[in-house]
């Protein structure tokens, strides 16, 4: 029976869907331009993370000096100290020689290179920290070590990490109220929607109601109804978004050339997800709110 | 062959001191006491807002009686829990004056309809539509839309849908409203043959040529209260003739 009763709720779906095209095709026009603001929220987000992700594991990397007296066998065992702590994700010890070997393969030190006499640089330990909020902690184990370098201990810049965690905070929390105001406005568009397609079917309703249908036979194909919108209106907004992803960002990237955008197919598949998954929910829940008030026996 | 009322069977519709009073304060109903036994065959008539239509939707459960009982079946219908009300509803055959039909959906989803609500299986809901709507003479009119019908075969159709599921009681409400008088003879002859079959017919009617014809039982409605109630009544009272009370 709960297969018949779902098969009549998605035939009766399909049907009104057809029957009442206007109203259909207003709910999926509303839902379209909601959904691909919301896939150009999450578009934009992608590439600031993508941006975002390259700062941090730049500044998540801490360079501890070792001082030229410190024992080998000391800086061994500090390496394995850091190693083991979990906030730690690699630890590379560099010689003097390999220091001085990397300074001078830099093509910005090319002039420098050519007046230094000996070594004047030290041993390090290249830390990489998983996450950024640790690095400050590392850099006071660091500091606390006693074979630092007291001069020069570490690389790390407090303010600017600080800066840096700051300002992916407030954009992430930007991105997410942008979002959850595009999904409660889209929440108010799609029932009010609903709502005139359930005030044009409410003789319906009540013919419904007075014949014996429950409340959920009622609401059903309502909600199936408006999650068909829902999904048919990601899937244009999918497509609108796909094609127009690329040159997007080709655009951005001839205009805005500092900020080192990419395009990311990868992110299709999960934007695509999350529109169809937003799509389908947004139906369903615009749909029962607005089919609440006629249903209610 | 007619099913006669028989007052002596149990009564499968009582009112009980049924008092309604709506928000605005207008009082449709005062005080009604009516007992309807299972078979009957019974009018209700009165003029204008005189609390027929408030009765009916009292007994299809749309209104609450402000004050007293009313039993359906054994069923309270003021105590009864809003998810009980579908259950309750497939029990009733309903007809109404706007005849309540889909305009999008064919004869045939139109009397269908009534079945899928109670999760029917195709086979028998094509079987049970076929003889409901054999029943209302409107064989091969499945595929027609309602508004390519008359008014008399709109209502037959709703008659139909009202029948499909072989309902214990049929209440109507002005179901002649908007025919002519020889339609509406037609679709009295039908409610009788749907009471012919045992089904408890509750109707309330302007039609006094109707009434006045069948002479069944006539509870007469005036200012929310019962003025008669004739076992073998009339539309107007008729001093002469001795009056039988139902309780």
């Amino acid at each position: 029976m709960l297969l018949r009763n779902l098969k009549f709720a998605l035939n009766s779906a399909w049907q009104s869907f057809w029957r009442n095209l206007a109203v259909s095709l207003a709910a999926v026009l509303s839902i379209t331009l909601i959904l691909i603001l919301a896939g150009i929220n999450l578009l934009v987000g992608h590439a600031f993370s993508q941006v975002l992700d390259n700062f941090r594991a730049k500044v998540s990397e801490i360079s501890i000096n070792v001082s030229d007296d410190t024992p080998l066998q000391t800086v061994y065992d500090f390496q394995q100290q850091l190693t083991a702590d979990p906030r730690v994700m690699s630890v590379h010890f560099v010689t003097k020689e390999q220091a001085l070997a990397q300074f001078k393969a830099d093509p910005q030190n090319v002039v420098l290179a050519q007046q230094i006499e000996g070594n004047p640089l030290d041993a390090k330990l290249d830390v990489r920290v998983r996450s950024l909020g640790d690095v400050a902690a590392i850099d006071t184990v660091a500091r606390r070590w006693p074979g630092v370098d007291p001069t020069d201990p570490t690389n790390y810049q407090g303010d600017f990490v600080n800066r840096m965690l700051e300002l992916s905070q407030w954009l992430s929390l930007a991105g997410v109220g942008l979002l959850l105001i595009l999904l409660t406005v889209s929440v108010v568009i799609v029932m009010n929607t609903i709502r005139t397609a359930v005030y044009h079917r409410r003789k319906e309703i009540e013919v419904m109601k007075l014949v014996g249908a429950t409340e959920w036979f009622v609401r059903g194909p309502f909600v199936i109804e408006g999650i068909m919108t829902g999904m048919i209106a990601a899937a244009i907004a999918l497509a609108l978004l796909v094609v127009a992803y690329p040159p997007a960002v080709d655009r951005f990237k001839s205009d805005i050339g500092f900020i080192p955008l990419s395009y990311d197919p990868a992110f299709i598949s999960s934007l695509a997800q999350d529109l169809l998954l937003a799509g389908a929910m947004l139906g369903a829940l615009g749909s029962y709110i607005g089919v609440r008030r006629y249903v209610r026996i | 062959m007619l099913l006669t009322p028989d007052f002596d069977t149990r009564p499968v519709i009582t009112f009980q001191h049924v008092f309604k009073t709506y928000p605005t304060g207008t009082e449709a109903l005062r005080d009604i006491n009516l007992e309807v036994p299972e078979g009957d065959f019974l009018f209700l008539v009165g003029p204008s807002g005189a609390g027929k239509s408030t009765m009916v939707r009292l007994l299809i459960r749309e209104e609450k009686p402000s004050k007293g009982k009313i039993f359906v079946d054994g069923i309270e219908l003021g105590r009864m829990k809003r998810r009980r009300l579908p259950y309750y509803r497939r029990k009733v055959g309903l007809v109404f004056q706007d005849f309540k039909l889909l305009p999008n959906l064919t004869v045939y989803e139109n009397v269908a309809f009534a079945l899928r609500v109670l999760g029917e299986p195709d086979h028998r809901v094509q079987t049970r539509v076929a003889d409901a709507l054999d029943t209302v003479s409107l064989s091969g009119k499945e595929h027609t839309y309602p508004a390519n019908l008359s008014g008399g075969e709109q209502q037959r159709v709703a008659i139909a849908r009202a029948l499909v599921h072989a309902p214990r009681f049929i209440i109507a409400d002005e179901p002649t409203g908007n025919l002519d008088p020889a339609t509406a003879w037609e679709i009295m002859q039908l409610f009788l043959r749907i009471n012919a079959r045992g089904a408890t017919v509750v109707m309330a009617t302007h039609n006094r040529e109707i009434v006045d014809l069948l002479r069944r039982r006539v509870v007469a409605i005036d200012a929310g209260q019962i003025a008669r109630d004739d076992r073998s009544g009339r539309y107007h009272d008729v001093v002469a003739k001795p009056q039988v009370r139902a309780q």
